[in-house]
């Protein structure tokens, strides 16, 4: 990969039945992305027509999608950027096990339980002493080693991303502690410490203020020629990407969620500075095939 | 107030109280000052996390913190309670109540009393009213693009329970599909149309026998418009809560729901459209960009010493009507 580069990414959200568009255009799809043999088919595809990786909320769903790609032999080489945690199925989890002090539970029974002898024993330690800390420890080793199982051993883990709605939570809270815990952490570890935001211009200037290394990161963001969940404004957006030390953003929505055209969405981006790669989601082959030779060709 | 900044509590710190403190931490002039939950683990957590917020375990701890205003997160059968006790004993002024405001009419009636003793700013979480699709439909209906509103029909479907049986250990809310789902599409057919009066109603159990999981119902509104309603937790292809309204008028009809608006007029003219073309952009994006709207409007409300909607009587309209599908249904007296 020369400088101008660019990791292009296969994104996870039509796996999971997700459109940022409408939940109505998701129904539409209806449950063939869904199914981990397509999915994966759909990744062999983009590979073959450029794509370096995927990027996914580790889900049973996306590891059974790994593990597809394992068995076939098509996970080898490919870069992975593990999106933790899966913060939907917790939000619905914690909403059936009587809130949130029901999930802490049924989630540390699940790590102590998981056959993880490191985890486990990091696991029961910080919940007897209700140490943070320790708990966010235990949990990324406990994710981290569920990615491995799956993958191939030829994939590498490049990154582990803190989703956004706990990114976002922690950036509102004022948690400076959780990011740099967080990051030096995977760092000891050999993986780059990644955040996904909904409010890449706040969390640059935090990252500042709080004295956090913008050059050890990834940031993955919206970024799109309308402007859509650029918060607070496109403008911003693109004050504080250009403001950055090194090339270090994974850019999404980079369609707007299907709102533009793949044709008229690249040439924004590509315009961009500091936009390390790009993460698309496909649904159908024919996506998977002219979607990625697109970005190839116009972005590496 | 601290300095220039409202000092504001949260009670409940699930994922509604979280959501709405990580708001309220980066609104300017705002001070998240305390946060009372009653968990013992959460607590102690909390205590690590958040250095400078005290966490307490009980509402009346809130009192001496000279607070502005409190955000009251809790299961909806704490809301009477919590709100009735801080008022009374003299907490705080102006409170903010996640819907709905009570378990029943009665309940919010007393609390209405309460708060308009009090003599602040009061507000419930229907916040869909800050939602841009349905704020335009909102406008749009009260230019008169469709003319006069003849009826409409309104659902709002989940998949929370879908597929889930009675053995699965799941459990569903206790207050039911209608109270905590349901009451967004009840409040918004208030927004559109004014009072409303259920005609008949049934409530089914789907997940166990004895629970509440989906809702259909007839209610007549003012000028003869007449509205239908469908509300379910377990319908597939809903992975988030969804409310949508079909609204026939005499001049055309309007289709609406958290994504999309769209309108087709009877002369052939009509348009969509998408959250894209709505403006829907917010300082600080953190659950979807309404929950931002909506704190923005109660703390300026309360900056400004100003009424804010949905207030508490109006959110007491929805509980009346919940009141009225539950015993058209049979399910309470």
């Amino acid at each position: 990969m020369n400088s101008k580069d660019k990791v292009l990414l296969v994104g996870d959200n039509p796996f999971h039945g997700i459109s940022h568009l409408s939940q109505e255009r998701s129904r539409v799809r209806g449950d063939t992305p869904t199914n981990p043999e397509y999915a994966a088919k759909l990744i062999g595809l983009a590979v073959q027509n450029g794509a370096d990786g995927f990027m996914f909320s580790v889900s049973e769903k996306t590891l059974s999608i790994l593990d597809v790609l394992r068995k076939n032999g098509e996970g080898n080489g490919l870069s992975l950027y593990a999106i933790v945690p899966y913060a939907y199925e917790y939000v619905r989890l914690a909403g059936a096990n009587g809130g949130v002090p029901g999930l802490a539970k049924k989630l540390v029974r699940e790590i102590v339980f998981s056959g993880n002898l490191r985890a486990a024993a990091s696991g029961l330690n910080a919940a007897l002493r209700s140490d943070l800390a320790s708990l966010v420890k235990t949990y990324l080793l406990y994710e981290v080693s569920r990615v491995k199982r799956s993958a191939s051993r030829r994939a590498k883990l490049e990154s582990v991303i803190l989703h956004q709605l706990l990114t976002d939570l922690c950036l509102g809270l004022g948690l400076d502690w959780v990011f740099k815990f967080y990051t030096g952490f995977l760092l000891k570890i050999g993986i780059v410490p990644g955040f996904n935001t909904g409010n890449f211009a706040f969390l640059v200037d935090k990252f500042r203020e709080w004295r956090i290394n913008l050059e050890d990161i990834v940031i993955a963001a919206p970024f799109n020629k309308v402007g859509f969940q650029m918060v607070p404004s496109r403008e911003e957006c693109e004050k504080a990407l250009a403001s950055l030390p090194k090339t270090n953003v994974l850019a999404i929505s980079i369609l707007a969620a299907g709102y533009l055209k793949p044709e008229e969405a690249v040439d924004y981006i590509a315009g961009l500075p500091n936009i390390k790669g790009v993460a698309v989601g496909v649904s159908k082959e024919g996506h998977a095939n002219e979607t990625f030779k697109l970005l190839r060709d116009r972005l590496s | 107030m601290s300095g220039d900044n409202l000092k504001i509590a949260v009670v409940g710190f699930g994922k509604m109280g979280m959501l709405h403190a990580g708001i309220l931490n980066v609104l300017p002039r705002v001070k998240l000052t305390a946060i009372c939950e009653k968990s013992g683990l959460i607590r102690r957590f909390l205590k690590k996390a958040v250095g400078d917020v005290d966490v307490v375990d009980c509402v009346e701890k809130l009192s001496g913190l000279n607070l502005d205003a409190v955000y009251v997160t809790t299961p909806i059968g704490a809301h009477f309670p919590v709100v009735k006790g801080l008022y009374e004993k003299g907490i705080v002024r102006n409170v903010f109540v996640e819907k709905t405001l009570a378990s029943n009419f009665e309940e919010a009636r007393r609390l209405c009393c309460l708060a308009e003793k009090a003599d602040g700013v009061n507000m419930v979480g229907y916040l869909r009213r800050f939602c841009v699709t349905f704020m335009k439909a909102k406008e749009l209906l009260d230019g008169g693009i469709i003319g006069e509103p003849v009826s409409f029909r309104a659902y709002a479907y989940s998949s929370d329970f879908f597929g889930v049986n009675g053995n699965s250990g799941v459990r569903t809310p206790g207050v039911g599909v209608v109270r905590d789902l349901g009451c967004h599409a009840l409040d918004l057919a208030l927004w559109f149309f004014g009072d409303l009066w259920v005609e008949d109603a049934k409530v089914e159990a789907v997940v166990n026998g004895d629970s509440m999981d989906s809702a259909h119902f007839n209610v007549k509104a003012s000028g003869s418009v007449f509205g239908e309603f469908d509300v379910s937790w377990c319908v597939d292809g809903y992975r988030m809560p969804e409310v949508g309204f079909l609204i026939d008028g005499s001049k055309g009809s309007l289709n609406v729901n958290d994504d999309e608006l769209s309108v087709s007029l009877k002369d052939g003219k009509g348009r969509k459209w998408l959250r894209h073309d709505l403006g829907d952009c917010v300082g600080f994006w953190l659950g979807t960009p309404e929950y931002y709207r909506e704190d923005e409007s109660f703390i300026e409300a309360v900056l400004k010493r100003k009424p804010v909607e949905p207030c508490f009587e109006t959110a007491a309209k929805v509980d009346r009507l919940i009141d009225e599908v539950l015993a058209r249904a049979g399910k309470i007296e």
